[in-house]
C-alpha cells in the first residue's frame, strides 16, 4: 500500500466528500432517532377506555370512568355529568391512586356519602361501595371482562429501545470524527467527551430500564441526544466549556430523577405547593441581593469558582407551584396565590433586567393560569397588567428601549451593538447550508455569545439546517405529545406541568432562535439543551422530568405490584 | 381531567407561531442567502491566508483572467480591473464583490461553509477579454469608458473604464495622483458625464412624439438663435433645416429651438421615460443616475439642455441600453456580464438570468429614431467606419467648461444580424466626438465583428 497516494488522497476533494457522506448519515440518524421515539411515545399512551364503571342502582346504567381523576357534578364541563337538581355543579372528584379508587367531595352542597355515611375526607372506595351523590346513588363496577388484544397497548419491545441508543451513541460518534478531523488536523482528544457521554447515556440506560424496569427510555433518549450534539457542539467551540456542560447534564439528570420520584405522589406535591412558591421567591431575593450583572442581567451568583443562574432553577420551582390535583382545582379556584408567585417572580426578573427570562416566564404563568382556571378574563387581565409593566419600564427607563432599536432592520446596523450578533448569526447560517461546514469548522463560535445565545446559529453553520431543524422540532412535538396526553395521565397536575414544561421549553426556543435571527428582538435566553450554561442545562433535564411524569408509564413498572 | 385538558389549547397557538415562524425563517434563508453569505465578515469567503477564495474565471473565449492560485493574468488585469474588481475590496461593483458568495462556492443547499476542491468555482464571463484589452490601449491615458453589449442577448462584450491600475501593484500616489482620479470607479456604469450632442436623440425622440408635423417642422438656422434673455450658437450656418438633417448635421438651432416648442415638463416627461433620474440594477450594482432637471430652467437653460448641454448628464450604460432598446424596436434584452458560475462536477452556483432591460421605448419612435441614426451613418459619418456592420450612430462633443477639452462621445448600434451589438464610448478631453470616440467605436467593433 502506497502511503503517500492515500494521504493526497485525504488531503483532496474526495476526503471532503467522505466527510459530507458521514456527516449525512448523522442526519439521518438523527431525524430516524426522533420519529422513533415519538412514534412509540404516541403508541404508548394509555388507551382511553373506561378504567371501572359506576353503577346507577336506580336505573341501572352503567357510567364509565374514562380519567385517572374525575370531576363528577351536574356542570357539562364535568368529567362524570349527572343531570340532577339534587346534585352540585361541582360535586365531587374520584380518582385512582395507588392505595386504589378514592372519592373526595368537592364543597358540594348535599355532601357525599359512601355506603349510606357522610364523608368529611378523602376515602377510599372498595368495588362494590355505594357512593350517595344528591338524590342517587352509584355502585363501584370493576371491569368485568379485560380489554381486547387489539385494545391493549403496543407490546414494550426492549431491543428496539436499546438500538434507538445505539443509533444515538451513533450520531455521537459521527461528530466526534468531525471534531477529530476539525480544520484537516488529526486530533484523538475528542474521544474522552464521547467516552464520557456514552458513558451518561448508557448510565441513564440501564439506572432507568434495567434498574427500574421502565418500559419508556423514548423522553431521556430526547434528552441525551440534544445534551449530547451539545456537548459535543461546544466541545468544538472550546473543550473546558465542554466538560462543564458534561458535569451540568449528569447533575440534570439527577435532578430529572428527584423530581419524578417526587412526583411520583400528587397530593403530596400538592401539598408542597407554598414550600416551592417559598423556594422560588428566596431564589429570587438572594440574587437580587448577592446577585452580579452580567451582560446588562444582574442574574448571577458567583460562589468561589462556582457560578449559578438562579433564574433558571426557579422556572423547575415555577411549574412545581402551578401544578394542581383536581381535587383541590375545584375546591380552590381562585387563583390570587399563583397569580401572587407569578407576579413576584416577573417583577424580580423586570427588575434584574433579565427581560427575555421574564417573558418565558410570563408565558409560562398564562399557560398554567388558563388550565386551572379556564378564565380568559384572567388571561387579559394578566397582558393588561404586562403591557403597563413594560410601558412603565419604558416611561421610566427609556435605555431599556434602545437595547431592542435594531429589532426588524438589523441590516442597517451590521457593525454596531444593535445588530451586530444577529447579522453574523445570519451570515453563518446561510453559509453552512442544509449540510453545515462540519462540526468544529465554524467562525461563528468566534463572536460574542457564540456558545450561548447565538448557539442556534453555530449549530445551523456546522451541523446544518436540517440538522437543526430536527433537533428544534424536538420541542414541537413534545409539545405535541404533552397535549395528545394531557388527559391521560395520573392526575391534573401531571398534565398541567407537562403541558408547562413542554410549553416553556418551546417559547424559549422560540425566543432564542427568533432573537438571534431577528425575528424577535434579541433578549439573550439560552437555547434550551445545547447553549453553554450549567444552571440552564439542569433546569432543562428538570422540566424535561415533568413531561416524563406525565407518561402513565413511568410509574407502571411499581404499580403492578400494588393493584 | 376532560376539561382542564380542554384548556391546554393555548399551547396549540405557541406550536403554530414556532412552526410558521421557522418555515419563514427557512425561506428567508433560502431566499437572502446569498446576498447574507457575501457579507465581508463571513470568514468563510476566505481561504487560509485571508485572500477571497474565487476559483478561477475566464472570458467568452476561454482565456483565463484570474485564478487563485496564478492571480491576475498579465494582459488583461488592468482593462478587466473594474468588471472582476481589487484585492482589497475598493471596486465595489465588479465580480469579486458582487458574486463574492458564489465565487466561494455558495448555493442555497450546501452553503459555502465546507472547504476543499469539491467547492472550487469556475466564473464564465461574457465579454472578449481582447475586446477590452484593445478598448484599454485606445482609451490610453485619457480617462473614458467603452461599453458594448449585445441587444438580442444581453451579452456585455466589453466594459472598460480608465484610468485603471495594475491590482497587484497598487500604485502609492493613487488617492493623491490626479491621473487616477476615479481609478475605483467604474466608469461605464458609475460615472456620468454631459452628454452634448447625443442628447439630441432624446430631443428628437420628444418632437417624434409630441409634434404630430414633425416631419415638415422646419427652421433657420444662422449660427445662432436668440432664446430668452440668452442666445443659443450653432458652429455652422446650416440654413433652412429639418429635424432629420438636424441631427444628422448636429444643429444647436434646431434642438434648442425645439426644446422651447415642446416645453420642459414634455422633455422631462419623454427624458424620464428614456431611463433619466433613474438607476438600473445591472448585474447586482446600482448604476449612477442619469440627471435631466430643467424645472427650474430659464427659456435659454431649457434650450442648452435640448442640445445635451446644461445640468444634464448621462451614463455610458445608459445610452448602450437606450441604443440597444431603439436597435431591437423598442424593448432590449438586460445587459449582463457573469455567464455562470460551476463548482466542481459542473454543479451550476449561478446561471445569468435572461430578461428584457427596465426601459422601453415606443414602436414607431424607435423605428424612426433607429432610420434617422443609420441615415446619420451612410449620409454624412461614412459607412467606411462600420463596413458591412449596417451602424446606426450619434457623436456628441460635450462643452465641460473649466478650460478641459470637451468631452467625446459616440453611442450607436449595428443593424446586421450577425452582430446585434449597441454601444457607447465616452472619451474624457478628447475633443472631437467624431474623431476620438468614432475611431474607438469603429476599431472595436471592428475586433468584435471578427471574433
Ligand atoms: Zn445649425
Amino acid at each position: 500500500m502506497n502511503i503517500p497516494v492515500s494521504l493526497s488522497f485525504f488531503a483532496r476533494g474526495r476526503f471532503t466528500a467522505v466527510m459530507l457522506l458521514l456527516h449525512l448519515m448523522a442526519v439521518a440518524l438523527v431525524i430516524h432517532i426522533i420519529v422513533r421515539c415519538f412514534i412509540s411515545l404516541r403508541k404508548g399512551r394509555r388507551i382511553q377506555n373506561a378504567v371501572i364503571f359506576l353503577t346507577d342502582s336506580a336505573g341501572g346504567a352503567k357510567i364509565p370512568v374514562l380519567y385517572w381523576e374525575n370531576s363528577i357534578g351536574r356542570e357539562k364541563t364535568c368529567d362524570i355529568i349527572l343531570p340532577d337538581p339534587s346534585v352540585s355543579r361541582d360535586h365531587a372528584v374520584l380518582k385512582r391512586r395507588e392505595r386504589g379508587w378514592i372519592i373526595a367531595d368537592t364543597a358540594s352542597r348535599g355532601g357525599t356519602f359512601v355506603n349510606g355515611r357522610k364523608i368529611d375526607a378523602e376515602t377510599l372506595l372498595r368495588p362494590g361501595d355505594r357512593i350517595g351523590i344528591g338524590t342517587l346513588e352509584l355502585v363501584l363496577t370493576p371491569r368485568d371482562e379485560p380489554a381486547s388484544p387489539e385494545q391493549k397497548r403496543r407490546v414494550y419491545s426492549g431491543k428496539r429501545t436499546f438500538m434507538t441508543v445505539l443509533e444515538t451513541t451513533a450520531v455521537f460518534f459521527i461528530l466526534t470524527l468531525e471534531a477529530c478531523l476539525k480544520g484537516n488536523a488529526l486530533s484523538f482528544k475528542p474521544f474522552l467527551p464521547f467516552v464520557l457521554l456514552s458513558a451518561l447515556v448508557f448510565g441513564v440506560y440501564f439506572y432507568s430500564v434495567g434498574l427500574l424496569k421502565r418500559v419508556s427510555f423514548e423522553i431521556e433518549n430526547i434528552g441525551l441526544l440534544l445534551t449530547g450534539t451539545g456537548v459535543l457542539l461546544l466541545y468544538g467551540v472550546d473543550p473546558h466549556t465542554a466538560y462543564i456542560q458534561l458535569a451540568a447534564a449528569a447533575l440534570g439528570v439527577l435532578l430529572f430523577c428527584l423530581i419524578i420520584w417526587i412526583l411520583e405522589l400528587p397530593d403530596f406535591v400538592s401539598k408542597l405547593r407554598i414550600g416551592f412558591e417559598i423556594l422560588g421567591v428566596m431564589l429570587f431575593a438572594v440574587t437580587f441581593v448577592f446577585g452580579t450583572v452580567v451582560n446588562g442581567a444582574k442574574n448571577w451568583i458567583f460562589i468561589g469558582p462556582i457560578s449559578v443562574q438562579p433564574s433558571e432553577l426557579v422556572k423547575v420551582v415555577f411549574i412545581f407551584a402551578g401544578a394542581s390535583t383536581l381535587d383541590r382545582l375545584q375546591t380552590h379556584q381562585n387563583l390570587i396565590e399563583f397569580i401572587a408567585f407569578a407576579a413576584v417572580c416577573t417583577g424580580f426578573l423586570f427588575l434584574m433586567h433579565d427581560f427575555g427570562s421574564a417573558v418565558i416566564f410570563f408565558f409560562t404563568f398564562l399557560l398554567i393560569a388558563f388550565m386551572r382556571s379556564g378564565s380568559i378574563r384572567t388571561v387579559i387581565l394578566a397582558v393588561a397588567a404586562a403591557a403597563i409593566g413594560i410601558f412603565l419600564i419604558l416611561q421610566f427607563k427609556p435605555y431599556v428601549a434602545l437595547r431592542f432599536a435594531g429589532w426588524g432592520h438589523v441590516w442597517e446596523y451590521p457593525y454596531d451593538s444593535l445588530g451586530y450578533q444577529q447579522t453574523r448569526t445570519l451570515t453563518y447560517i446561510a453559509s453552512g447550508g442544509l449540510f453545515g461546514s462540519g462540526l468544529g469548522n465554524g467562525y461563528l463560535k468566534n463572536i460574542f455569545a457564540g456558545d450561548s445565545d447565538l448557539v442556534f446559529g453555530v449549530l445551523c453553520e456546522e451541523l446544518g439546517i436540517i440538522f437543526a431543524f430536527a433537533l428544534c422540532s424536538v420541542f414541537v412535538l413534545l409539545a405535541l405529545y404533552t397535549l395528545s396526553d394531557v388527559t391521560r395521565s395520573r392526575s391534573t397536575i401531571y398534565s398541567i406541568s407537562s403541558c408547562a414544561a413542554a410549553g416553556l421549553l418551546l417559547f424559549q426556543t422560540m425566543v432564542n432562535i427568533f432573537g438571534v435571527t431577528d425575528l424577535l428582538p434579541l433578549t439573550g435566553v439560552t437555547l434550551p439543551f445545547i447553549s453553554a450554561g450549567g444552571s440552564s442545562m439542569v433546569c432543562v433535564w428538570g422540566l424535561l422530568a415533568f413531561i416524563k411524569a406525565s407518561d402513565e408509564r413511568t410509574y407502571g413498572a411499581r404499580r403492578r405490584k400494588s393493584i | 381531567m376532560r376539561t382542564v385538558g380542554k384548556r391546554s389549547i393555548f399551547l396549540y397557538l405557541i406550536i403554530f407561531v414556532f412552526c410558521a415562524g421557522m418555515v419563514f425563517l427557512a425561506a428567508r434563508v433560502f431566499l437572502n442567502g446569498s446576498s447574507w453569505a457575501s457579507m465581508p465578515f463571513n470568514a468563510h469567503l476566505y481561504d487560509d491566508h485571508d485572500e477571497q477564495r474565487r476559483g478561477s474565471i475566464c472570458d467568452r473565449n476561454g482565456t483565463l483572467l484570474y485564478s487563485d492560485e496564478k492571480g491576475f493574468a498579465d494582459s488583461s488585469r488592468e482593462a478587466l480591473l473594474h468588471l472582476l474588481g481589487d484585492r482589497e475590496g475598493n471596486i465595489s461593483t465588479g465580480v469579486f464583490s458582487l458574486y463574492s458568495a458564489e465565487l466561494s462556492g455558495y448555493n442555497p443547499l450546501t452553503g459555502n461553509a465546507r472547504e476543499g476542491n469539491l467547492f472550487k468555482t469556475k466564473t464564465r464571463l461574457t465579454v472578449s477579454s481582447q475586446a477590452c484589452e484593445r478598448a484599454y490601449e485606445l482609451l490610453g491615458d485619457r480617462s473614458g469608458a467603452v461599453f458594448i453589449y449585445n441587444y438580442r442577448t444581453g451579452e456585455v462584450l466589453c466594459s472598460v473604464s480608465s484610468p485603471s491600475f495594475d491590482p497587484d501593484h497598487v500604485p502609492e500616489d493613487i488617492e493623491t495622483n490626479s491621473s487616477f482620479e476615479g481609478a475605483y470607479l467604474d466608469k461605464t456604469i458609475s460615472e456620468t458625464f454631459t452628454p452634448g450632442s447625443i442628447f439630441k436623440i432624446i430631443t428628437a425622440a420628444c418632437a417624434i412624439e409630441n409634434l404630430p408635423n414633425w416631419k415638415s417642422w422646419k427652421t433657420e438656422c444662422i449660427g445662432e438663435t436668440e432664446i430668452g434673455d440668452g442666445c443659443v450658437t450653432c458652429l455652422e450656418h446650416h440654413g433652412e433645416i429639418g429635424i432629420r438633417e438636424g441631427l444628422m448635421y448636429s444643429c444647436n438651432v434646431v434642438f434648442s429651438e425645439l426644446a422651447v416648442e415642446l416645453g420642459g415638463e414634455k422633455l422631462a416627461k419623454t427624458a424620464e421615460e428614456l431611463g433619466f433620474n433613474r438607476s438600473f440594477l445591472f448585474e447586482n450594482a446600482h448604476t449612477a443616475k442619469s440627471a435631466f432637471d430643467v424645472s427650474n430652467a430659464k427659456a435659454d437653460e431649457l434650450g442648452w439642455a435640448g442640445v445635451g448641454q446644461y445640468s444634464n448628464r448621462v451614463s455610458p450604460y445608459h445610452m448602450a441600453v437606450l441604443m440597444g432598446s431603439i436597435a431591437s424596436g423598442g424593448e432590449t434584452a438586460q445587459p449582463y456580464y457573469v455567464e455562470r458560475i460551476s463548482a466542481a462536477a459542473e454543479l451550476p452556483l449561478y446561471t445569468a438570468e435572461k430578461r428584457s432591460a427596465p426601459l422601453r421605448i415606443r414602436e414607431t419612435t424607435a423605428a424612426e429614431l433607429r432610420t434617422m441614426l443609420r441615415q446619420n451613418v451612410t449620409d454624412y459619418y461614412g459607412e467606411y467606419l462600420f463596413p458591412g456592420l449596417d451602424a446606426g450612430a450619434k457623436t456628441g462633443t460635450a462643452e465641460v467648461g473649466q478650460d478641459k477639452d470637451d468631452t467625446a462621445w459616440m453611442v450607436g448600434f449595428l443593424e446586421s444580424p450577425e452582430t446585434p451589438y449597441a454601444f457607447a464610448v465616452v472619451v474624457e478631453e478628447g475633443g472631437s466626438g467624431y474623431r476620438a470616440a468614432g475611431s474607438i467605436a469603429s476599431e472595436l467593433l471592428g475586433i468584435l465583428s471578427e471574433e
